[in-house]
């Protein structure tokens, strides 16, 4: 019966959610409202490690890693420097993604699951090192406080409202870009390699640069979120950024559906809300996650919302509202 | 599902509104704490504190002329963005006057800077780091003391005690752990310059894992005569029985989080004893009267008393927002933060006089040196 | 020369807890592959079920056995109930999920492993927990100028008997045959007359049964046990697996020593706080060298 609502629903989801952003904050508190925040950071993780695992196939479990080259590059430009924080927005996209190009360079041509423990080391890597304070510049376990929040001009973006916004004007200008990139030649290219690397290296994808590519975008993308959550918490500590937070980003993409922005969205929701949903649970809570996980993955293997192959959604979606009010 | 909770919510929170609205209704007090998480132990204990100190002010009459206190629980489970959404939530609950808030100084520092954006009283009762109170924040205290009084208590009192020259001074890299071990040598510092003393081993180990005998063998050939380690008791009890081992044999010192009856517990009596500590006071060593009625109702409700420090300070917390809603007859947290930061001296509280600095520190925590007895009894030293 | 030789003695022991464990998730890693989160928590299952016995049972069984006659029974009982959850995790969380791939299998077992960790701490609580220190050996043995602990020849001894013995089981046996060919080529493998539901049924009997008796040797050797000592011996596991190389099951054994000795030089000789940073360079490294893992079969790609 599902199968028959589906393409009604899916036409409907994007008006849908349009509406449920603008009129939330009417009935929401600030607590519901820093829940959507977090909500939003986590939708651009999901998004950014989107890139590399669900466009393009590869394992990626250190993603944390970029996460917080981007908090901290904020955290300490912004400390040391005075450099205002939204400035540092590309600058920790930056960061998070020429360190990405760095470290993966070497390592790009490992296969599957060698890749996947290398990444793992280099998320671990990256947080012990922000543990052990090299040259002094990361705090140690203290990490890195005294955050300035972050202005636009003469609006000083400090209140739970602004902050929504902000995250999800970041996250609605991603699924814009991303969106084009799925339809572009690099996102074929993309998915080309992921269904058969062998095949798509025969028919002239340098594999190589397109992989480093989507490293290198989804840490970017990472480093943007780090940004953001540097700027709302005030203050950055190696503990937001463990594998176990990289195996929830993992976890955002599957649940959603590999390769399907919609999807991942969707993953975030489930993964970062869940947690607040069920605060009553206590105990139990983790137990109900994980009885989550597993059933999701048994009925719903392909995620959520599955990448729907072939067809140009957004504008398919768009044509047929136009058409029907023509 | 979503919607219920929403729903509900807002209903609770509408019904909480009426009801302190009402001259009658409760006065709510938040507690944030870690329920669940790493230091749930404590988390746990916290919650049990804070509700047998509402109980006995409710029981002496409750304040404001006859209103009840009641507390309101929101879990930080350890994390600092957990703690931060609780924060949220308690401070933009319009019927909670002030919150107690919370343990562990990484998740107490954003937490703090949301309550002090509501304007709302927040003390914290397990977060002894120093660079809390050094931010400017008026509506933030804390009832328990700070890492650098613990840190000089060690260097002034234990190196002379023992007769030691060679210090090894071991942390475990959390923020808590190298802040006191920092604090620790820098205390050091003059009696270092002038060469009575040599700290011959400083460095940490990885929290969470189970074998230190690697960095121990590293320690022992260093040839500490005196060993103190500021970490946690798990990490703690695991080293001093490998240490014991291996063949160290210098005198143990812990910081106030290393020794408790879990460490006597896994570390075994054999091994425990004679293991030092330097703390504040335990519960059970509290001289005040206020002190064996709180431990009294305490044991009689959980079966025994706290085994660490920090629950009774939390207790304290709600007993002193209590006592100043109660003298100043207002909810508004400007005029709390005022009263405690310029009027609050000499109050009796179950941890001794509660008096609060200009920083919003807690004045005069005194500090011992506990040592593990033979029968496995953490008693005080001397 | 002492000291290096203690430190190596350390390492070893270290390692051969590693090796271990990543024997048992090797065996699932090659077969199905799937990177079986829970296999940590099956580890610390059984430390917890072996602590309970000892605690609970212990005046009942060594009154009868004796002392070490109970250890032996404690071990046998973890193992056997660790056997059980074994094959029941296998079939309600993983079953299912084959048909749809690797992946949904990867966040299925990451599932698991939240569920199993989350109960043992609801079943035994968040506190650590403790192995009664009068009921385990501890006498000392002068070796050479070394003094080793009964405890550490005890585990060095049982894991080189182990792995000599997992090692002919996997090389020489017909079941260690059996899964073997069905890791290197599933569909091949039951052509030849291998059924693959006693393959699977071997492997997670196996694996989680080591893995208790692992658990408990850990909790003798280390006396205290927390619910979350799954995670990070899981997460080195994966390691030792992936450095001995994929498909090779003795390699992760190897892998597991390699690794806990890595482990003691970077700590003892580089620097404490950044030992699991040298650790995880040398491992990019290694990789980087011999993208196959230390004794990895270079697998063919099927194009």
């Amino acid at each position: 019966m599902t199968a028959r609502f589906l393409p009604t629903l899916r036409r409907l989801a994007l008006p849908l959610a349009l509406l449920i952003f603008a009129g939330f904050p009417f009935f929401a508190n600030d607590y519901l409202l820093d829940v959507a925040f977090f909500f939003g950071i986590y939708s651009l993780l999901g998004l950014s490690l989107n890139i590399v695992l669900g466009e393009v196939g590869l394992y990626d479990l250190g993603h944390a890693g970029f996460y917080a080259i981007g908090a901290y590059a904020t955290a300490i430009l912004n400390t040391r420097f005075g450099i205002p924080v939204l400035l540092l927005l590309p600058v920790s996209a930056i960061a998070a993604g020429v360190f990405a190009f760095l470290v993966t360079s070497p390592i790009i041509h490992l296969r599957g699951d060698y890749l996947c423990i290398v990444t793992i080391g280099m998320g671990e890597i990256v947080r012990l090192a922000l543990i052990n304070n090299p040259l002094g510049l990361t705090g140690g376990p203290n990490g890195v406080y005294g955050i300035d929040t972050p202005t636009l001009g003469f609006f000083a973006i400090d209140s739970s409202l602004a902050y929504y916004i902000l995250v999800w004007v970041v996250v609605g200008a991603s699924i814009i870009a991303l969106r084009r990139l799925q339809r572009s030649r690099i996102g074929r290219a993309w998915n080309c390699i992921r269904e058969d690397e062998v095949a798509a290296q025969a028919t002239g994808i340098n594999v190589r640069s397109h992989k480093l590519l989507a490293f290198v975008l989804g840490a970017a993308l990472a480093g943007v979120a780090g940004n953001l959550y540097a700027t709302k918490l005030l203050v950055v500590s190696p503990e937001s950024f463990t594998f176990w937070e990289s195996c929830l980003m993992f976890s955002i993409v599957l649940i959603g559906g590999m390769g399907s922005v919609p999807g991942v969205i969707i993953g975030a929701a489930a993964i970062s809300l869940f947690p607040e949903v069920f605060r009553s649970f206590a105990n139990y809570r983790m137990v109900i996650f994980g009885v989550a996980m597993i059933l999701m993955m048994m009925f719903r293997p392909g995620g959520l919302w599955p990448r729907r192959r072939g067809g140009t959604e957004a504008r398919d979606l768009l044509q047929r509202l136009w058409r029907r009010n023509a | 599902m979503k919607k219920l909770v929403l729903l509900a919510s807002i209903l609770l929170s509408a019904v909480a509104l009426v009801a302190s609205a009402a001259d009658n209704g409760p006065v709510l007090i938040g507690l944030q704490g870690p329920i669940t998480g790493a230091w749930a132990y404590e988390g746990q204990m916290a919650k049990q504190a804070t509700e047998i100190a509402a109980a006995l002010i409710n029981q002496k009459g409750g304040i404001l002329g006859g209103r009840q206190i009641q507390i309101v629980v929101e879990d930080d489970a350890g994390q600092p963005q957990t703690g931060a959404l609780a924060a949220t939530k308690l401070s933009g609950n319009k019927a909670v006057v002030a919150a107690v808030s919370s343990y562990g100084s990484s998740i107490t520092e954003p937490a703090s800077n949301i309550y002090e954006k509501k304007k709302m009283v927040s003390i914290a009762y397990g977060a002894t780091a120093v660079r809390l109170t050094e931010r400017g924040l008026k509506y933030f205290f804390r009832t328990c003391g700070r890492d650098d009084s613990q840190g000089k208590f060690f260097a002034d009192f234990v190196p002379q005690k023992f007769g030691a020259r060679r210090i090894a001074i071991m942390h475990d890299n959390t923020a808590f752990g190298k802040g006191l071990a920092e604090n620790a040598r820098d205390a050091l510092k003059p009696m270092l310059d002038s060469g009575k003393v040599q700290i011959v081993y400083y460095d940490a180990i990885t929290p969470g894992e189970k074998d230190f005998r690697v960095p121990l063998t590293k320690m022992r050939e260093t040839q500490p005569e005196l060993w103190y380690y500021t970490g946690y008791y798990a990490e703690a009890a695991l080293l001093v029985t490998q240490a014991r081992e291996i063949g160290i044999t210098c005198t143990f010192v812990g910081g106030n989080a290393a020794i408790n009856d879990e460490f006597v517990k896994i570390a075994g009596v054999a091994v425990a004893k004679g293991c030092y500590m330097t703390n504040e006071p335990l519960p059970a060593d509290l001289p005040t009267p206020e002190a064996a009625e709180f431990l009294k109702a305490y044991k009689a409700k959980f079966g025994d008393i706290p085994s660490s420090p920090w629950p009774v300070y939390a207790a304290d917390a709600v007993n002193i927002i209590a006592y100043s809603i109660d003298k100043t007859g207002s909810f508004d947290g400007t005029v709390l933060a005022d009263f405690l930061r310029n009027k609050v001296n000499g109050v009796p509280g179950i941890t001794g006089k509660i008096g609060f600095t200009d920083k919003g520190d807690r004045e005069g925590v005194p500090m011992f040196l506990y040592v593990v007895d033979d029968q496995g009894n953490i008693v005080l030293s001397k | 020369m002492r000291v290096v030789l203690e430190q190596l003695i350390n390492g070893l022991t270290i390692g051969s807890f590693y090796g271990l464990i990543a024997l048992g998730y090797s065996m699932v890693y090659g077969v199905l592959k799937l990177i079986n989160f829970a296999h940590g928590d099956f580890f610390a299952l059984g430390s917890y079920i072996g602590y309970t016995l000892l605690v609970f049972a212990s005046a009942f069984v060594t009154t009868r056995v004796g002392l070490w006659g109970g250890l032996v029974v404690t071990v046998a009982v973890a193992a056997l109930c660790l056997a059980v959850v074994g094959v029941l995790v296998e079939r309600v969380a993983y079953r299912p999920i084959y048909p749809a791939g690797r992946l949904p299998a990867v966040v299925s077992a990451l599932g698991a492993s939240i569920i199993l960790q989350n109960l043992i701490m609801i079943i035994w609580g968040p506190r650590y927990q403790a192995y009664p220190a009068a009921l385990i050996p501890n006498f000392k043995v002068q070796l050479g100028g070394l003094t080793l602990t009964a405890l550490q020849i005890l585990i060095l001894g049982i894991s080189l008997v182990l792995m000599v013995v997992l090692y002919f089981v996997i090389q020489r046996t017909t079941w260690g045959a059996a899964v073997r060919a069905t890791a290197l080529d599933r569909d091949t493998a039951s052509l030849m007359g291998i059924n693959f539901n006693r393959v699977i049924r071997f492997i997670f009997t196996l694996g989680p049964a080591l893995g208790a008796l692992t658990g408990v040797m850990v909790g003798m050797y280390y006396r205290q046990i927390s619910f979350t000592m799954g995670w990070n011996y899981g997460l080195k596991a994966f390691t030792a697996t992936i450095l001995g190389g994929i498909g090779n099951i003795p390699g992760a054994m190897f892998g597991g020593l390699i690794l806990g000795v890595l482990e003691m030089f970077g700590s003892a000789y580089i620097s404490t706080p950044w030992k699991d940073v040298f650790v995880f360079l040398i491992l990019i490294i290694v990789l980087i060298l011999r993208p196959n893992g230390l004794f990895g079969e270079k697998i063919a790609e099927k194009v």
